[in-house]
């Protein structure tokens, strides 16, 4: 069986149009996406007198007609970021009235998923080639009904899934970060989600751990060290370890077949953990960019024949 | 979930807080590392022994600068290429994405990993001249047989070689945490070692450089009136120098690729920017290194201007002309700022002045392996290197497999420059094949808004203009017109010592060595069911 995951696509609806057709192109059975499905960034296109006002990436544009602000919705989306269309009484009540802005990203996050699950719903034969999604600590809650009632995605978050004999267990949480995310929890609680999850495998050696935090202190976790005031060291080009030691621990206890991970962008690696291959392939979403993994699991001897990762 | 507005009143933006949002990094560190890399200690003093002989009409000051600002395109262009692509591997990554996985590895194989094995005994030999010779000379001390000439034998340059490598694993393996708190206090240090000489060379005259020179250089060499004795060992030697200055061109532009050997690595930590938003803020990655390097060139033009003032132009270049005929002044390598520490008369503070000064090399010796373990690892993350190379070990964090990769063959090569004079004058290969490798980033640049529309549109690069036309390709031009006009007169001129018939072997080899280690890992991994021809297939959107 051969598996293509990706992950951390952070709202690029270019790279979730990749992910989409990455089953036809790598001529994978199956597709998993591993969390942070959502973007940070929310981009006012200020709306006045039958013309559009945006600033992208620096530049400010005046836009004239329907097509031109067609074009610049489509280049935000790409970029992983929300295009809002806004009158100027809006732009001015999102930054002054507290919470405001919140409320807007909740409504353009749930409604570019609904948008994107309805495309996959045609690329995906209409659940034919099976597609797997779960949470990251960056998702917001309301994303999990949304994806769970999908008829062609299957919402892997805090499940055991039967793979054609292999089991996949999923966890979008992650060790506690600098910034405070939805699904983050201290590793003694994330230990025992992870335990709850792995005690319903029936067989390890043909389990795939799909954790959204990468073990610690394996290369897979590696980021820009910060100083205090949230500022890399040294241009970004000192890095530490950051991973979840409860899925370390786990990894090394239970010994899944494979265990895939996101979270840390750059930290595009893949580690042997006694018997379990640990793989990280990365995200360069802002770029365009799908870097993802393709694997190839042998369904008779339960372990992974071969993988690469690739920059799709 | 809280937010933040970007654009004051009218925002043009809002960010939710998220995973990886993190402020703007500090300029000054990458400055630190760029202005080590372009060492104009270790480097560049070096490098003017050979280059003022060895192009006698020409001015090193007006090379300097020339060869500053068109480094300074160099800088455009990469910092074009870290904005778009801000990844670690650098030019691998960078070459691999827009020209193909082929070259990218061919390129980065042999620029940042297979001729760093030769910079090992460069970085030997630059120890020994600039930090045992002159300690030991000091001292006087006579352990080991000869003293400080011992260092210049074939079994003290392979020692001290060997102690180099030693020292750059060491440093690597501390990881680039450790090893950017040493770099800083070094070039604090350095900086304070290189003020004094300064201020040494500065408040003295001509007629007391002369005296100290005659007065340290017969107690410690026994050699009497030694600066009158140099200028006429220059003479009978038939070395004739030109008098400071600006000009002529012709002859000076001739220097310039002599100078790249210490100027062309302002970007040298390119290979190290992962992806953090300050990666993409053009004009913070471009002012680290454009500073950095441009703070070598103002060191450079201090200490021509005072050398020129104090020590003697003419004295200085014919102490260089002996020591490029093999025939050094005192049996030592003519280290400036050793003569500088003779101003004081007094062991303690000339051995005290030696060891601040030597702060930089030691915070420049890591960059010999650093950025290529990363490139290493990007390899064999793309299966075109066995795993293993990638492998770090679990208690220690060391990535034992690339350091293997880099130190054997290292000290191999080290102990053929220790034993082989003639092996010693493809020094300037050591460059060379480093340009190539940066040629090609550089037509990468300019074919970024071709090939790869989008990434090039989507990029803060795409958006620096003058005139309205973007700078970043333009540099790309600029960048590939210094590097093709060195790699013809490297090529073309015997004054260089690079075209011989050994040393284009050698630099064919390493070539050679890159296609094996490509094609044989294509052929084995398709034997194992694995197309490397997807890794930078891109994946059609519609």
């Amino acid at each position: 069986m051969k598996i293509f995951f990706a992950t951390d696509i952070h709202g690029s609806e270019v790279c979730w149009r990749k992910f989409l057709n990455s089953a036809a192109f790598y001529k994978a059975d199956m597709v998993i996406l591993g969390g942070d499905v959502t973007g940070k960034v929310m981009v006012p296109i200020v709306e006045q007198g039958g013309r559009w006002k945006v600033t992208v990436r620096g530049q400010e544009y005046t836009l004239e007609t329907a097509e031109e602000l067609d074009n610049i919705k489509k280049q935000i989306r790409n970029a992983g970021s929300y295009p809002a269309v806004v009158s100027p009484d809006e732009l001015k009540h999102l930054s002054q009235e507290e919470g405001a802005v919140d409320r807007r990203f909740t409504v353009e996050m749930t409604e570019s998923l609904d948008r994107w699950l309805d495309m996959a719903d045609g690329k995906l034969r209409g659940g034919e080639i099976p597609c797997i999604l779960n949470g990251g600590n960056d998702d917001i809650w309301e994303i999990d009904d949304i994806i769970e009632q999908s008829p062609c995605v299957s919402f892997a978050e805090g499940k055991l899934l039967d793979l054609d004999g292999f089991s996949l267990v999923s966890m979008g949480w992650t060790n506690p970060t600098p910034w405070d995310t939805f699904r983050e929890a201290p590793e003694p609680e994330l230990a025992a989600k992870i335990e709850a999850l792995a005690s319903q495998v029936p067989d390890m050696s043909r389990a795939i751990f799909n954790f959204h935090a990468p073990p610690y202190g394996t290369g897979l976790d590696e980021a820009p060290a910060l100083d205090s005031t949230l500022r890399p060291i040294h241009g970004g080009a000192v890095m530490k370890p950051v991973g979840s030691k409860a899925v370390r621990d786990a990894i090394m206890q239970h010994q899944p077949m494979l265990s895939v991970h996101g979270h840390i962008h750059e930290s595009r690696a893949v580690k042997k953990m006694g018997r379990t291959l640990a793989m990280n392939p990365g995200s360069v979403y802002g770029d365009g960019v799908l870097q993802g993994a393709v694997i190839d699991l042998n369904a008779k001897k339960g372990k992974v024949q071969r993988y690469l990762l690739v920059n799709g | 979930m809280a937010t933040e507005a970007v654009g004051g009143e009218a925002p043009t933006l809002f960010l939710r807080k998220a995973t990886g949002l993190v402020r703007g990094w500090s300029v000054r560190d990458s400055l630190i590392y760029a202005c080590l890399a372009t060492n104009f200690v270790t480097l560049g003093i070096y490098e003017f022994t050979f280059a003022g002989p060895a192009f006698p009409k020409g001015q090193l000051l007006t090379s300097v600068v020339i060869s500053g600002i068109w480094v300074s395109f160099l800088v455009i262009a990469y910092a074009g290429l870290i904005v778009t692509i801000p990844r670690a591997g650098g030019d691998y990554v960078w070459q691999t994405r827009i020209l193909g996985s082929g070259i990218g590895f061919v390129m980065a194989a042999t620029g940042w990993w297979f001729i760093l094995w030769l910079w090992a005994p460069i970085y030997g030999n630059i120890l020994s001249v600039q930090f045992f010779q002159p300690i030991w000379a000091t001292l006087k001390w006579t352990w080991p047989g000869g003293g400080y000439a011992w260092f210049g034998t074939n079994n003290g340059i392979f020692i001290v070689t060997v102690i180099t490598i030693v020292l750059a694993g060491f440093l690597v393996s501390l990881g680039m945490g450790g090893y950017a708190r040493i770099q800083k206090w070094c070039f604090i240090g350095g900086l304070i070692g290189f003020a004094v000489v300064v201020g040494l060379l500065l408040f003295n005259s001509h007629a007391s450089f002369i005296s100290s020179f005659n007065y340290e250089a017969q107690h410690m060499f026994g050699v009497k009136n030694a600066y009158a004795a140099t200028n006429q060992a220059a003479v009978k030697a038939g070395y004739t120098t030109s008098p400071f200055g600006f000009g002529p061109l012709g002859p000076t532009m001739l220097l310039v690729p002599a100078m790249m050997f210490f100027i062309l690595w302002p970007n040298w930590g390119a290979t190290l920017y992962g992806e953090i938003r300050g990666a993409s803020d053009f004009r913070r990655v471009f002012s680290g290194m454009f500073i950095g390097l441009w703070i070598t060139v103002i060191l450079t033009v201090i200490f021509f201007l005072l050398i020129a003032k104090t020590v003697g132009w003419g004295f200085y270049q014919n102490l260089n002309s002996l020591d490029y005929n093999a025939t050094p002044q005192f049996g030592i390598w003519p280290y400036p700022f050793l003569f500088a520490g003779w101003l004081v008369h007094n062991t303690a503070f000339q051995v005290i002045l030696l060891l601040v000064l030597s702060l930089w090399f030691f915070g420049w010796v890591g960059t010999l392996f650093l950025s290529s373990t990363r490139v290493i690892f990007a390899a064999a993350f793309d299966r075109v290197l066995p795993d293993r190379a990638a492998e770090v070990s679990e208690k220690r964090k060391v990535p034992f497999y690339s350091l293997v990769l880099m130190l054997v063959p290292a000290v191999i090569l080290g102990a053929i420059y220790a034993y082989s004079t003639t092996f010693r004058t493809y020094t300037l290969d050591a460059t060379l094949v480093i340009a190539v490798t940066y040629l090609f980033s550089a037509i990468a640049v300019v074919l970024l808004p071709f090939i790869k529309k989008d990434l090039w549109r989507a990029s803060p690069a795409s958006r620096i203009k003058l005139f309205g036309v973007p700078i970043v390709p333009v540099a790309g031009w600029i960048t590939i017109a210094l590097l093709v006009y060195n790699l013809v007169e490297w090529l073309w001129n015997d004054n260089y010592f690079v075209n011989s018939h050994d040393s284009l072997l050698y630099m064919a080899a390493m070539y050679v060595l890159a296609i094996v280690i490509f094609v044989v890992a294509r052929i084995v991994r398709r034997r194992q069911g694995i197309d490397l021809g997807l890794i930078n297939k891109e994946i059609p959107v519609e």
